[in-house]
């Protein structure tokens, strides 16, 4: 019995975090037709900003929210400095990798100018522990596993039930078409980039309050949302949702029965598996649309 | 005042003139008829025209009065410019009332979400779809329903020039006669209409003035009848006949 809540607990946790990192990446892709490699580094750089707030007297609820919009405007300006100017140029999927990946790298070190190399933490969502299923485990990581489907839910109806949420499904289908029916196409791959900063912002902050942090700390969930993403499909929000659940299930067995060490291993196997049997993802249609 | 004017547009690609030397005017609430064969340049000036996906080399355009060269796409069409495609429908992935929703919501932006809901369904019952089909998805529709919902999202933006791309195209003729009767009640909205096709009989039907492009260059323009009598049109639609050797 605890094996098994200890593997569903774990696979919930996880599955959460790469759920709001996923979204994220899937959103830019879907929008935007391009990998943002700096989704990473916003995510640590969400928990600086929400630690360094805490540091200057702030407290945590008032903190934590400010450090998801300061996100938004980054991802915002991130997404104006290095990818916009490079819209409707030859390769740009390939060019947008290395543009990301430098601006993501010069966060990143600077991050570590700024906040040195010592690990930090900031304080969890609710401190505690409690006991479930004969699993101990801390109410920061129960509030994480309740708020993240929650928050998922809220961008689905932003998604699905705002025109503003219609305006960026539509110019995630057809961005000509998008122009000739008024849609501010730059407003909305702004827009974008800004939701999909805060989420990898709020993960941060999430992990921040769980383990210790360093300006190095996206690259690991980083890599795990890529997984997700080829995984589940990035042609659609849904997709990469349902693929960071199972994903979390398989790490925490694998975690459980084969160890930490090969955990890596077997999910890189799950990764090349997918690519060869189904490189669309299990859950992904053949057209890019958010839904 | 005309309410759209070209004046020695062009647009070259490399070495091909595709819109060479253009001009014209477009009245208010006239059915304005661009006719030509396949590669004259017709949907080239469409694209320039709504600056989608580029404006022109040279040359001036003006929206009632306003000069339109280099700005947006965007804002040309909040200015009240609206546009339809030969085939596509504008976002296949989203429902039809959605399509229609995305015209009334950013085009001429309607305020409220109330008013945005009622004119894409008004928009949609004008074009005869009704509310059975408002679920569909786009991308499953027929290729007439596709026209029809292209025109209706164009209608829900409230503009005041439309611009139709072959309407005509792939139909069957009493498909053809339904887009006529349309376009023909869609102009009586008040909304100016500028006409691409290269089925004369269809332009002939509907426009008051018509302009046949060949090469990217304007071989005539005025009176429709006048226009396809004229020899030079005459030989750019059947060619020459050779003479016995």
């Amino acid at each position: 019995m605890s094996a098994l809540a200890e593997i569903l607990f774990g696979g919930l946790f996880q599955g959460s975090l790469y759920a709001m990192m996923a979204v994220g990446l899937a959103l830019v892709w879907t929008t935007i037709g391009v990998f943002n490699f700096s989704h990473g580094v916003f995510m640590m750089l969400g928990a600086y900003i929400a630690w360094q707030l805490v540091e200057l007297g702030l407290p945590a609820a008032v903190a934590f929210p400010i450090a998801v919009v300061v996100m938004a405007g980054v991802g915002w300006i991130l997404q104006a400095s290095v990818v916009r100017p490079l819209i409707g140029r030859p390769n740009i999927v390939l060019v947008v990798v290395i543009t990301t990946l430098a601006a993501g790298s010069l966060i990143e070190n600077g991050a570590l100018t700024v906040w040195g190399p010592r690990s930090k933490q900031i304080p969890a969502l609710i401190a505690g522990n409690t006991t479930i299923g004969g699993v101990g485990v801390s109410l920061h990581q129960i509030a994480i596993i309740v708020i993240t489907p929650l928050i998922l839910a809220a961008l689905w109806m932003f998604l699905n039930r705002t025109r503003l949420g219609l305006a960026l499904r539509a110019v995630a289908q057809n961005e000509d078409a998008g122009h000739l029916v008024g849609l501010n196409v730059t407003a909305l791959y702004g827009l974008a980039f800004a939701i999909a900063a805060s989420l990898a912002g709020l993960a941060g902050i999430f992990m921040g309050g769980y383990r210790f942090m360093s300006p190095v700390m996206g690259s690991d969930p980083l890599l795990k949302a890529l997984i997700v993403v080829v995984f589940g499909g990035i042609s659609s929000i849904s997709g990469p949702i349902f693929a960071a659940y199972l994903i979390g299930f398989f790490e925490a067995a694998c975690s459980y029965y084969f160890g930490l060490y090969w955990t890596p291993a077997l999910l890189f196997g799950v990764l090349i598996l997918t690519l060869m049997v189904r490189p669309e993802g299990i859950f992904a249609s053949r057209s890019r649309g958010l839904a | 005042m005309a309410l759209l004017e070209l004046d020695d547009v062009s647009k070259a690609f490399g070495s091909l003139k595709a819109v060479d030397g253009v001009s014209f005017k477009v009245e208010a609430g006239e059915i304005f008829g661009i006719a030509g064969p396949n590669g004259s340049g017709k949907s080239t000036l469409f694209n320039i025209i709504t600056g989608i996906p580029f404006g022109p080399d040279r040359g001036q355009i003006r929206f009632d009065g306003l000069a339109i060269n280099g700005k947006s796409g965007h804002a040309i069409a909040r200015l009240g410019l609206a546009r339809t495609f030969q085939r596509e429908t504008s976002f296949d992935g989203l429902t039809v009332f959605e399509n229609a929703l995305i015209g009334a919501s950013y085009g001429k932006q309607e305020k409220t979400a109330v008013a945005a809901r009622d004119a894409a369904a008004e928009a949609l019952e004008f074009v005869g779809l009704g509310s059975a089909s408002f679920g569909r998805l786009a991308g499953e529709l027929s290729v007439f329903e596709r026209k029809c919902l292209m025109l209706a999202t164009a209608i829900a933006m409230k503009p005041r020039m439309l611009l139709l791309d072959e309407p005509a195209s792939s139909l069957t003729k009493p498909e053809i006669e339904t887009s006529i009767g349309l376009i023909r009640r869609t102009a009586e909205r008040g909304i100016t209409i500028l006409l691409i096709e290269h089925v004369l009989t269809f332009l002939m039907s509907l426009s008051q003035h018509l302009l046949v492009l060949n090469n990217g260059r304007v071989l005539a323009a005025g009176d429709p009848a006048g226009v396809i009598a004229d020899p030079r049109v005459i030989e750019a639609y059947l060619g020459t006949r050779r003479s016995a050797a």
